[in-house]
């Protein structure tokens, strides 16, 4: 495979890079050293229990929730008729296009006691106060995990209808020979061999929602990152924030690695995908209850908040509004390119070195370069800060020991600090889905072209790229929506006068005063529909 | 006595395509028949229809069980797979991989109690020689160990039929013809009627009672194996069981019994002994003659109409293929079948002529 | 093994890319403000002065950024909304002191640093609204614990910098003891759990959820001045509280040069400018806030809600309480 010199210089690049990008996170965990006992006891003695109490409830609920979402909209989509069926597949995709900020600020917005809907029942009804009715309180850890799984189920619909539509169709009608009903067959087979799909879009769900902070903070709902956000803006205490963080990240990398563990004892590939399989054909009543679930799922979790936006625009946009956007679009786009393409190429470097190296040790770069995904945003900011401040000092030291003039901040002052923070971030789904990818390569394509005299590496431009075409596509085009609905990190790192879609919005939400933010909230969900559309395409003519 | 299985009138169409029509079958107990066929002759749909997985358009499945439990399937009377009682084993034996051996065996036998189970489970594993692997998972067993365990698990619920489709496709050569006799000795123990499907026609000829031969979508012929080796009733029968190799003739007359003419002499009718039932001469139709390696001997005595093409070797001698040297006629060809002791050389010209009484002769309808 | 160079290759060029080459008319500003609030006083200022003004604005963090870019940092000009902020820049040692005879004459001492480190720009109250179906009520803060008001009080997160210096300056008013029973209190009568911003609480108050909230002094007038909103602001009385003991709690903006700022003449020029009447009184209503320059009036809206008496609690103690309101807080489980 990867001989001589390319072998080490492959191996170079792909230690260097999956270290650097682990490099914030060392320095995160450095900087919670010297956190301070005290504050630790008076927080344990005082909130952090229930923060801590609320973290869990929250990730179970989220977890919970996606997968009644997901799971059932997966069943219905692959293995039912449906009507409508072909349509909901992509429909219920879309809610990934919605920024969960978004979603929160306009849900808590709309439900809230002062919102439009509890208002028009107290008008309707005559209701004074309160007292007068029961509504759900949508300010609470049940409204949150509600509003963030009905932007995150179809992370666990998509691979779960996937990882459906994949089985192999004579292992069910195995089961039906051996006395299982349609009903039995679908959950002793179909649903348990779909659990490592499962499992790791539910991993994913969680890790979103523990990592979260500006959502649950229009729920007024205090987790481990209030507490992390208490520590560092309000004691001003740095390392304990670092630690705490630490102590969040320790928390996600379980799930992680529960969730691999649960996984390791189940190999298996699909010979057979079942595209030929017979749909169940459902009841009238079936067939209602069914589209009422999954219409529900895609009114709620994109139709309603598009709607609202849009009634926005109409009342407030205005001529100068999309000139004004025209620039910071710009901006958000370039970003999230730089970040798309970077992480995209980094990943298949990793990967094919996983897949092609020799090496002992092949699987750690792919590994530790993930890690970034379970850092919130600012707390990732910080330890960009903390890692490229020290750096550029260093820099601007010697140029000036040399006699040249300052360069300045040229790591952390500019766009690169920014690029850097996404890719550390958003490494870990292009990593996911390039191996993802690698692994349905036959092992037998590795080793065919040296039998045709071809040198591994252009083996990898002429065979592994091309095959892997689609991956990378996904891959990029993945990152590059969560790059465009990234927040905090670019709140913090980014240079004077920067503005993206994202910050803009933001700012605009963070003063009440969406309506203004309307139009580049709708940009950033339209082009969160691009993937969701090519991805369709993809799909469908493969 | 009824047959076990007996299906009339069947026919399976997905989509306006006719995948199959018109097939009758029936199998008395214990008999084992095998289905072969061209690919995409229907015979997996044919055993996905039995199985359940594949609706009827037309036509009745009828199943009579040993404990006298008739089962019953037609387009007004739907039966889902799980209740037609019949096992199946798959081509790549489909084992659950999240399950282990002995889950695997006990997944049909949820109406039995765990002991009931367990001793059905064991009795399985040690007829089948897999005692030592009921722990451990499908990844981890050999290809001919996971065909084992696939033969448990469907025997394990006792069905009253079993199907198996290509079941020995993914076997080493070398193991395939043990393992068959194995498989098919077992069976027959246990009085086990089975289908089975094959591209391969010397699996049948080891492993089933009876053969049936399949083509766009119609049953052609069954029977005793030897019955249709020596009278294929059709072109596409003999074809498929390369039973001899192609000679084209020309009617001579079109009375019966048939007098025909090739590149490589005339026969006589009486050496006819299989004709198209109607052979009204009609030059339209494409004649065929087939000829098994003993109806072919070198003769000396005339000027050479033959090339060697090709040259095998077997243990019976020397296989060659020949090709008419007259190419223009109608009657020309390329793909004789001749064996002989005698070393020739390609390119060689040679004069052969044709020997014997017993002659098919085909229309090949195309 | 082309592929594999081009990402260090990306982004060495990404890196020249988005290299500034330094400008001299400049002047950078770091922002805790909302570059709506600010910008059209650099405009002006850029249209006086020619120079260029640069902005980045967050809410979080900029302090440690500050930190970290040490004497390499591109900022001149902080700009914050709260007192606490200025005081902590100013114990990590990010502030220098500045001075001029502008600055001298329109700041009062107590809206300034003692060593000039730091200058407020504008007072904002800590009001309480009540709704005028209660009528009117002399409130003082300590009547938010009083038990009549069990289930009818609404506020913001506790933690938010606003409610954390009204509840530093009741330490540094009744100990952290008695604060704590008060805050323990005030809980025990909130409507709902802390949640939204101060507009939410009077929007709360509109609908009936409860009948008195907190709020800084500028939300009302920049409620009258929205369409929507007016018919919130119109629902409730803004009352200032303590008016007949110590006065009501006020918290400023501020604005301070950045120890290693890089174009001190222009920061300073644009402190200067900050200060003067217009700016002042341009700052000043922009955002409804009050002007700290003798002199200058607020927006004749502001004027309408009257004169009031402020607490003359030096700004820095409120600053010294911080840390302990925040655990205080904490232990009243204010926000759970």
């Amino acid at each position: 495979m990867l001989t001589g010199n390319k072998n080490t210089s492959w191996k170079f690049f792909s230690w260097f890079f999956a270290l650097a990008l682990m490099l914030p996170i060392v320095v995160m965990l450095l900087g919670s050293i010297n956190a301070s006992s005290d504050l630790f006891s008076h927080l344990w003695a005082t909130v952090l229990p229930e923060y801590i109490r609320n973290t869990v409830i929250l990730g179970l609920l989220v977890a919970l929730l996606s997968f009644c979402f997901g799971v059932p909209a997966a069943a219905l989509i692959s293995q039912t008729n449906i009507v409508m069926g072909k349509q909901l597949r992509w429909l219920l995709m879309l809610p990934l296009a919605m920024p969960a900020y978004l979603v929160a600020y306009l849900y808590t917005d709309l439900f809230d006691y002062a919102g439009p809907v509890q208002r028009l029942l107290r008008a309707w009804f005559d209701w004074q106060s309160p007292n007068d009715y029961y509504f759900f309180d949508i300010r609470t850890i049940g409204g949150a995990a509600v509003v963030i799984s009905l932007v995150m189920f179809p992370y666990v619909y998509m691979l779960t209808r996937t990882a459906f539509e994949q089985q192999d169709r004579n292992l069910l009608r195995a089961s039906r020979l051996l006395g299982c009903t349609e009903r039995q067959s679908f959950f002793q087979m179909t649903l348990p061999l779909a659990r490592p799909a499962i499992a790791v879009s539910l991993a994913l769900v969680t890790m979103e929602t523990l990592a979260d902070f500006a959502t649950v903070q229009y729920f007024a709902v205090s987790t481990l990152t209030t507490a992390i956000y208490d520590t560092w803006l309000g004691y001003s205490d740095f390392a304990a924030a670092n630690a705490l963080a630490s102590v969040l990240m320790l928390f996600i990398l379980f799930i992680v690695v529960a969730e691999q563990r649960a996984r390791a004892g189940q190999r298996h590939q699909s010979s057979r995908p079942n595209t030929q399989h017979q749909r169940k054909q459902l009841s009238v009543a079936q067939q209602i209850i069914g589209s009422i679930f999954c219409w529900f799922l895609v009114f709620a979790g994109f139709l309603l908040p598009v709607i609202l936006l849009l009634v926005m625009v109409i009342d407030y946009a205005d001529y100068q509004q999309l000139v004004a956007l025209i620039v910071t679009g710009k901006n958000s786009i370039e970003i999230a390119t730089y970040t798309a393409t970077i992480a995209t190429s980094i990943a298949l470097i990793l990967a094919l070195f996983q897949r092609l190296h020799q090496s002992r040790l092949r699987m750690f770069p792919v590994q530790i370069s993930g890690f970034g995904y379970a850092i919130p945003g600012t707390v990732l900011a910080m330890a960009m800060l903390a890692t490229f401040g020290p750096l550029d000092h260093a820099i601007n030291d010697v140029a000036k020991a040399l006699g040249f003039t300052a360069p300045g901040l040229i790591l952390s002052g500019t766009v690169f600090a920014i690029v850097f923070a996404y890719i550390v971030r958003f490494s870990a789904i292009a990593n996911g889905t390039i191996s993802a990818g690698i692994e349905q390569i036959p092992k037998s394509l590795d080793l065919a072209p040296a039998s045709l005299g071809v040198t591994t590496l252009s083996a990898i431009f002429r065979v592994h790229l091309p095959l892997l075409k689609s991956s990378i596509l996904v891959a990029w085009l993945l990152v590059f929506v969560e790059a465009m609905k990234e927040l905090p990190a670019v709140l913090l790192l980014r240079p004077f006068n920067f503005e993206t879609l994202s910050t803009q919005v933001y700012q605009l939400i963070s003063d009440e005063r969406l309506e203004q933010g309307a139009l580049g909230a709708i940009l950033i969900v339209l082009f969160g529909l691009l993937p969701i559309i090519i991805l369709n395409r993809q799909k469908d003519t493969p | 006595m009824k047959p076990l299985i007996n299906i009339e009138n069947l026919a399976v169409k997905l989509q306006a395509t006719v995948i199959l029509t018109q097939v009758d079958l029936s199998l008395a107990k214990g008999e084992i028949l095998g289905l072969v066929g061209p690919s995409g002759c229907g015979k997996t749909t044919l055993l996905n229809t039995l199985a359940g997985f594949v609706a009827q358009s037309a036509g009745t499945i009828e199943i009579n069980a040993s404990n006298n439990q008739q089962i019953k399937v037609s387009t007004a009377a739907m039966l889902p797979a799980e209740q037609r009682n019949i096992g199946m084993i798959f081509q790549d034996y489909a084992l659950f991989p999240h399950l282990s051996v002995n889950e695997n065996i006990c997944f049909g036998l949820k109406k039995l109690t765990k002991t009931e189970q367990n001793k059905r489970c064991k009795e399985l594993l040690t007829l089948l020689e897999l005692t030592d692997f009921g722990q451990g998972y499908p990844h981890q067993l050999s290809g001919g160990q996971q065909q084992r365990v696939a033969i448990a698990r469907a025997l394990a619920p006792q069905p009253s039929l079993l199907l198996l489709d290509e079941p020995f496709s993914n076997i080493d050569a070398r193991l395939r013809n043990e393992l068959m006799i194995e498989i098919r000795r077992l069976l027959k123990r246990l009085g086990m009627t089975a289908i089975f499907v094959t591209h391969n026609k010397d699996e049948v000829f080891t492993f089933a009672d009876k053969i049936a031969v399949m083509h766009q979508g119609k049953v052609l012929q069954i029977g005793s194996p030897a019955q249709v080796c020596q009278q294929p009733n059709s072109w596409q029968v003999a074809d498929f069981l390369q039973l001899g190799s192609w000679l084209p003739v020309a009617l001579l007359a079109d009375y019966n019994p048939a007098q025909v003419t090739s590149l490589i002499g005339q026969l006589a009718p009486s050496a006819i002994v299989n004709a198209p039932a109607d052979n009204k001469r009609d030059s339209a139709l494409n004649y065929q003659l087939l000829v098994k390696p003993n109806n072919i001997e070198l003769c000396e005595q005339q000027g050479s109409n033959v090339i060697v093409e090709h040259i095998g070797v077997t243990e019976q001698g020397y296989h060659y293929l020949l090709s008419s040297i007259e190419k223009n006629s109608v009657l020309a060809f390329s793909q004789l079948s001749f064996y002989s002791q005698e070393l020739f050389a390609l390119g060689d010209k040679l004069a052969i002529k044709l020997k014997g009484e017993d002659f098919n002769l085909y229309t090949r309808t195309t | 093994m082309n592929k594999i160079w081009l990402s260090p290759l990306v982004l060495v060029a990404l890196l020249v890319a988005s290299l500034n080459v330094a400008a001299t008319d400049e002047v950078n500003v770091y922002s805790y403000r909302q570059p709506f609030l600010v910008e059209p006083l650099f405009n002006e200022f850029t249209k006086a002065s020619g120079i260029k003004v640069n902005v980045v604005f967050a809410k979080k963090g900029m302090a440690e950024r500050l930190t970290r870019e040490g004497e390499y940092s591109p900022a001149d000009i902080l700009l914050t909304t709260d007192i606490s902020r200025l005081i902590e820049l100013k114990d990590n040692g990010l502030l220098q002191s500045t001075q001029s005879a502008e600055l001298s004459a329109a700041i009062p001492a107590q809206f300034k640093a003692a060593d000039n480190t730091w200058y407020a720009l504008t007072t904002r109250v800590r009001n309480i609204y009540s709704a005028k179906r209660l009528g009117k009520i002399d409130f003082n803060y300590e009547d938010l614990a009083d038990e009549k008001y069990q289930g009818r009080i609404c506020t913001r997160s506790g933690k938010h910098p606003y409610n954390v210096a009204l509840v530093a300056s009741m330490i540094a008013e009744h100990g952290e003891a008695d604060t704590l029973t008060w805050l323990q209190k005030v809980k025990a009568n909130l409507a709902r759990k802390p949640q939204g911003s101060d507009r939410a609480q009077v929007q709360a108050i509109h609908q009936n959820l409860c009948d008195i909230s907190l709020g800084n002094s500028y939300y009302f007038g920049n409620m009258l001045k929205d369409e929507k909103q007016k018919l919130w602001a119109e629902a409730v009385y803004i009352n200032f509280p303590n008016q007949n003991n110590r006065g009501a709690h006020v918290n400023i903006s501020g604005m301070a040069m950045a120890k290693y700022a890089p174009n001190k003449a222009n920061a300073l020029a644009l402190m200067n400018f900050l200060v003067s009447a217009p700016a002042q009184k341009m700052y000043a209503e922009t955002n409804m806030e009050y002007p700290v320059r003798p002199g200058v009036k607020p927006s004749k809206l502001v004027a309408a809600w009257g004169e009031f008496k402020a607490d003359s609690l030096p700004l820095e103690t409120i600053a010294k309480h911080r840390k302990a309101a925040l655990i205080l807080l904490d232990k009243a489980k204010f926000d759970l």
